[in-house]
């Protein structure tokens, strides 16, 4: 029983699975090279809507949001969530696990929440605001990353640095920084994908003035399917990927230098 | 004094380095959240409060079609979990114990989708389900059905994305629990003539509890307030939380019927969360019975 499963069923079911998960993905691809866009039949390969989308201005707007918001916004997230592990290691308290909520409390909740609050105390909506709220999700995946790494940290290191003399800056910048940079760098990428593929916060936060990648691919798709939608989707899907790689990399790069050392 | 400042914070530093993220949580999570049930419990205009609580709200609020719309979410959501559990379990169960040489490429594979913007993974789903998508195009190729079937704005397109785009979500925590088990332990309940049944359900099952439990409880409380996709997949006829609140905010107007429906919604899942943790804790408890 054990080895039919072993060796038949479970590898066809996963195999049956990722069917599932990436056809949606690889038609949509296909799709977006159809020289006559999408609900029509196959009509040969064509880049003519990758064209159509780089001579948006509009698209180039929402792009140049995306990307602002998701670098300040992970920039922001992964130095609060940092200063945050590293003080409460010291105070050897459980205070992380608050940050959890981020994550737990649906999304719509939040941003309704947010948005009442902006317009209560009128503060305009934008990418102020976009940044605001991307900072508070991101802080929900940075801080349990950066927690997990920093109690792999031997504190003896720490302590001997200190015993040699080495003032507490000193020791945090040589020390602690090295052993944590490859976290930060995967949080950093993690808010960042994060933060560009969120939508009902940007919904909610962003205000009329403010289009993100996001909230452009939908409203298209709520008004009407134009073929630059499966082009700008292709695109997106890339970036995605990209990140994905340079997360997973860097993660088992990780791993094994960690095994070295141990 | 400048000196003294200094003192003060080098004394300190650990509270000054804690505080800048509590105050961000505080602010933009907490009393947004605050905010809310405040709202829902004072009448005006848009977010203006008016200075007497009361309770009208809430009144007008609770009626048949609110309550029917929170349980359809809840419905959604208990069968995007309970159904999304059941199909990963397998998955991450292979991935955690048997594959030993590409795990770093099916891990990649597999977190893929769970990063790739969720609306470009529903709007990929419109090629499959649409009139001349690719259902309708192999059903009649085949020779099943003459006439294009219509799968989009249905309660079957919902929860055929639902489980697609939430199923990542169940399967990292369940692989992650699943890769911390010991395999002596498998092993020994072998050699001590287990069969695989027994194996799993009184070693593997308990031991990966903790990863249920959290996979389970991440896309239940996630799909509850789901929006995007019962907006894009559902038309304009069905109503979910998410797609509800969205309405009063921006349609409507009514911001504190609004957060009245808010309230009571996120009410009702928390209450339902805790029927479900209970019925996990007593399943636990029960398959440790056994023993």
């Amino acid at each position: 029983m054990e080895l039919r499963l072993k060796k038949i069923f479970l590898p066809l079911y996963v195999g049956i699975f990722c069917i599932f998960l990436y056809l949606p993905i690889i038609i949509l691809t296909m799709y977006s090279f159809n020289k006559g866009g999408f609900p029509a039949q196959w009509t040969g390969a064509s880049f003519c809507w990758y064209y159509e989308l780089f001579h948006s201005v509009e698209i180039w707007r929402a792009f140049q949001n995306s990307v602002t918001v998701a670098i300040s916004s992970a920039c922001l997230s992964v130095l609060l969530g940092l200063m945050l592990v590293y003080g409460a290691k010291k105070m050897r308290t459980k205070v992380s696990y608050f940050f959890y909520s981020n994550i737990l409390v649906p999304d719509i909740a939040i941003a309704v929440g947010m948005l009442s609050l902006f317009s209560y105390f009128m503060i305009p909506l934008g990418v102020i605001t976009l940044i605001i709220g991307h900072t508070l999700l991101g802080l929900g995946f940075t801080i349990p990353i950066l927690k997990a790494r920093l109690d792999e940290l031997d504190h003896r290191l720490v302590e001997a640095s200190l015993d040699l003399g080495a003032s507490s800056w000193y020791t945090f910048r040589h020390v602690v920084m090295p052993f944590l940079y490859p976290a930060i760098l995967v949080s950093t990428l993690l808010v960042m994908i994060v933060s560009f593929d969120d939508f009902v916060i940007s919904f909610f936060c962003a205000g009329s003035s403010a289009q993100t990648l996001s909230l452009y691919v939908f409203t298209m798709i709520r008004s009407g399917i134009s073929p630059t939608v499966n082009a700008l989707s292709t695109i997106m899907l890339l970036i995605s990927s990209f990140f994905v790689l340079a997360i997973s990399l860097l993660q088992a790069r990780l791993a094994a230098h960690d095994e070295k050392i141990s | 004094m400048f000196e003294e400042i200094k003192k003060l914070i080098k004394a300190e530093t650990y509270f000054f380095l804690v505080t800048p993220a509590f105050i961000w949580q505080f602010a933009f999570l907490v009393l947004p959240l605050i905010f809310v049930l405040i709202l829902s419990l004072s009448q005006g205009q848009g977010s203006q409060l008016v200075q007497s609580f009361t309770l009208n709200n809430f009144y007008e609020i609770i009626d048949l079609s609110h309550i029917r719309i929170i349980l359809r979410s809840i419905m959604l959501a208990s069968t995007t979990a309970i159904a999304s559990l059941l199909i990963a379990y397998p998955i991450a169960y292979f991935l955690a114990l048997y594959v030993k040489r590409f795990k770093f490429f099916f891990l990649f594979l597999l977190s893929i989708p769970f990063l790739i913007n969720l609306l470009v993974q529903v709007y990929a789903w419109f090629f499959i389900l649409e009139k001349n998508g690719v259902i309708n195009h192999t059903l009649m190729f085949l020779g099943v059905i003459q006439k294009p079937l219509n799968f989009l704005n249905s309660y079957f397109a919902i929860y055929l994305v639902m489980f697609h785009v939430y199923l990542p979500f169940m399967i990292m925590p369940l692989y992650s629990s699943l890769e911390k088990i010991d395999t002596k332990l498998i092993e020994a309940s072998y050699d001590l003539g287990a069969s695989f049944r027994t194996t799993f359900w009184r070693i593997i099952l308990p031991l990966s509890m903790p990863g249920v439990q959290a996979g389970f409880f991440l896309v239940y409380v996630v799909s509850f307030g789901e929006y995007v996709i019962p907006s894009l997949l559902g038309g304009m006829k069905l109503f979910f939380v998410g797609t509800l609140i969205s309405e009063y905010f921006f349609i409507g107007k009514d911001w504190h019927l609004g957060a009245a429906f808010i309230c009571l919604s996120c009410g009702m899942l928390f209450l339902s969360a805790l029927a479900y943790y209970w019925l996990f804790n007593k399943i636990t408890l029960q398959s440790k019975i056994m023993r």
